[in-house]
């Protein structure tokens, strides 16, 4: 019970809100609105199961946004030039995994502090974008949105396709060896190494696996509409980091897991609509996601310790 | 045997005429126009408008810029202006201080300056050719808003960011205007989209399932026009709910011709080039000289000058029957 504190209690909140929603604004749980929202937040979703492997492993990625705004602008170009969706997606989770490897071998290669190169990058990449894209939209062929099958297909393929990742992370994390290593890294690098774990190969395919996630997930998102902006993205590591904190992963690395992003996701992802449906003004909503990442952070604080 | 003199003159001759000041050769005007990049469409479709008053005019119209938008490289062109003896600059500046002295340096030398699309500062341009005004923005939303809604029902903004500085001005003035010309027209909310498309769909989608009376989604930043007709599409409600807002013609065709987003706004940029270039030539010839209360652009007409803004005037309409005509 107690290790599953923090998936617990934001699973709690979670329900809280829905339930307040039902009594409140009945309106918030109709089918095809919310299948759209749901389906909306399905990349953010596979790009928060790389970001807890991140901090896992006691790092953190702030580049993902950018990362996931050049996959898309790569995989947008080349579906605009006629390549079909089964290269597009490899392709973009090739360029994903480039980019997770530039910031791994910086970060596990030359053992700098990721939050400086990752920031680096972030700007390097969106300014790069920027000067190549000049901020124009890459209109799709027709074919691209939804698969070119119909929107309910598509949206629910898209939230089958994240929410089976989520499990498939869920048990590997457990389950398998690479798993554990990450956490046994992320805890104590130097006791990892002495156990027979290469801490800095762990570190390094962490941010690949980040990279190639990001990938993914921006070909998830060109997939829901005709067009792709440049700037898609931008913010995305903000709100993917909010959701892996408040869902309980610790920022000091060693501990969490991706249950807790995915409710802790939710929770944030849920913030806005309701307010919209409350007709409560919007100034609320930064003020409220921020007031729950703080209640998770003194949670922590708080909570017993075990020594 | 050749005499070597011959080449040599050529060359001399040739260097000679590259280096004479450019009106030295005839009496046609030089004007320059300096765009905030080059290879950005939005400007290439000013250049159109350029051209054509530049041929009615019989003036000579130079146009260059950077690549990119890099304002150190359009303080270089000034210099490189000023040193082959243009008659007239017209800038879109990338930045308002960083091109004010190359600017103040060409007015020294008798270059006339003016700045359109995006202002450098006061003293160092004639005029500024403004291509829209908060009010006319604001208004011109708003009465688009009210002849698709006949006037009355509920509509929902969706903003850049809540404090963005032009939507906050635009709203100020919708807040005053709305009450008095539409009283019968509510604004049920503004929500922000922080310049994503994808956060507009979203916010759109959670606005008209909270709001189920609402005829009409009005964007006022680029990214939103598009990502509300997305939602108004996924949510199967063509034509029940109007999108309208500002936006790029090809960022929004396919939702016009779709008949999602009814009409997008912005200025006509043809028209922006096309003004500046006759207010350019009429600066030279001291036809158009300060305090000036109006200005008649051939074709076009006569145009306000409200202190030493030269106004485009109202927003421009991009509809189903003219958008394929705008490629940027």
């Amino acid at each position: 019970m107690n290790r599953y504190f923090r998936e617990i209690s934001v699973t709690i909140a979670l329900g809280l809100v829905l339930l307040a929603m039902a009594v409140l604004a009945p309106g918030f749980f109709q089918p095809q609105p919310l299948l759209s929202l749901v389906t909306r937040e399905a990349p953010t979703l596979v790009v928060a199961c790389g970001m807890v492997l991140v901090i896992i492993s006691r790092q953190i990625d702030i580049s993902v946004g950018s990362q996931f705004s050049v996959c898309s602008i790569c995989a947008g170009l080349l579906a605009a030039r006629g390549w079909p969706l089964m290269l597009v997606v490899p392709a973009s989770v090739a360029v994903g995994a480039l980019l997770g490897a530039g910031n791994g071998l910086l970060v596990a290669g030359l053992g700098l502090p990721s939050i400086v190169v990752t920031l680096a990058t972030m700007v390097i990449l969106r300014q790069g974008l920027n000067l190549v894209q000049q901020g124009a939209f890459v209109n799709l062929p027709d074919n691209v949105q939804w698969f070119g099958l119909s929107q309910a297909v598509g949206q629910w393929t898209l939230v089958a396709a994240a929410l089976v990742l989520l499990v498939a992370f869920g048990l590997a994390m457990r389950r398998i060896a690479a798993g554990r290593w990450v956490y046994a890294v992320g805890a104590d690098a130097e006791a990892a190494r002495l156990a027979g774990i290469r801490p800095q190969l762990v570190t390094f395919l962490v941010f690949v696996l980040m990279g190639i996630l990001a990938g993914l997930a921006a070909t998830m998102n060109i997939v829901q509409s005709p067009q792709v902006q440049p700037m898609a993205g931008a913010g995305l590591e903000l709100k993917v980091i909010a959701a892996v904190v408040v869902g309980g992963v610790a920022i000091s690395g060693g501990g969490g897991n991706v249950w807790g992003a995915f409710a802790g996701l939710l929770l944030l992802a849920c913030v806005s609509p309701a307010l919209t449906h409350l007709h409560i003004e919007a100034y609320w909503e930064k003020a409220i996601q921020g007031a729950i990442i703080l209640l998770a952070v003194v949670a922590d604080g708080l909570r017993p310790r075990k020594n | 045997m050749k005499s070597p003199a011959l080449p040599l003159c050529i060359v001399l001759g040739l260097l000679a005429a590259g280096l004479a000041p450019v009106h030295a050769a005839d009496a046609k005007l030089v004007i320059t126009m300096m765009p905030k990049a080059k290879g950005n469409a939005y400007f290439i479709s000013c250049k159109a408008g350029a051209d054509k008053a530049a041929k009615e005019l019989g003036v000579e119209l130079l146009f260059d810029g950077p690549t990119d938008s890099n304002a150190a490289k359009q303080n270089e062109i000034v210099e490189n202006w000023i040193t082959l003896g243009v008659d007239v600059i017209t800038v879109a500046a990338e930045n308002k201080e960083g091109i004010s002295t190359a600017l103040r340096k060409a007015q020294k030398q008798g270059i006339k300056v003016l700045t359109y699309d995006a202002d450098a500062l006061a003293d160092a341009r004639s005029f500024f050719v403004n291509q829209a005004t908060p009010q006319g923005i604001a208004y011109g939303l708003l009465d688009e808003a009210a002849r698709l809604m006949g006037g009355e029902g509920e509509f929902a903004i969706i903003t850049a960011t809540l404090t963005a500085g032009n939507q906050r001005e635009w709203l100020k003035y919708m807040d005053t205007y709305l009450p008095q010309k539409y009283p019968k027209m509510k604004l049920v909310a503004v929500r922000p989209s922080d310049d994503l498309k994808d956060k507009a769909q979203s916010e759109a989608t959670a606005l008209m399932s909270a709001n189920p009376n609402l005829k009409l989604l009005m964007a006022i930043c680029t990214p939103g026009t598009p990502g509300a007709a997305e939602a108004v599409k996924q949510a199967g409600k063509t034509g029940k709910v109007n999108v309208i807002g500002l936006g790029l013609p090809n960022e929004n065709k396919r939702y016009v011709h779709e008949g999602v987003t009814e009409s997008v706004m912005l200025w006509n940029t043809e028209d922006l080039g096309y003004l500046t270039v006759y207010a350019a030539a009429a600066l030279a010839k001291d036809e158009l000289k300060a305090g000036a209360t109006s200005f008649k652009a051939g074709k076009l007409g006569a145009f306000e000058i409200k202190g030493d803004n030269i106004l485009l005037g109202k927003p421009y309409i991009f509809n189903r029957a003219n958008i394929d005509r705008f490629d940027f």
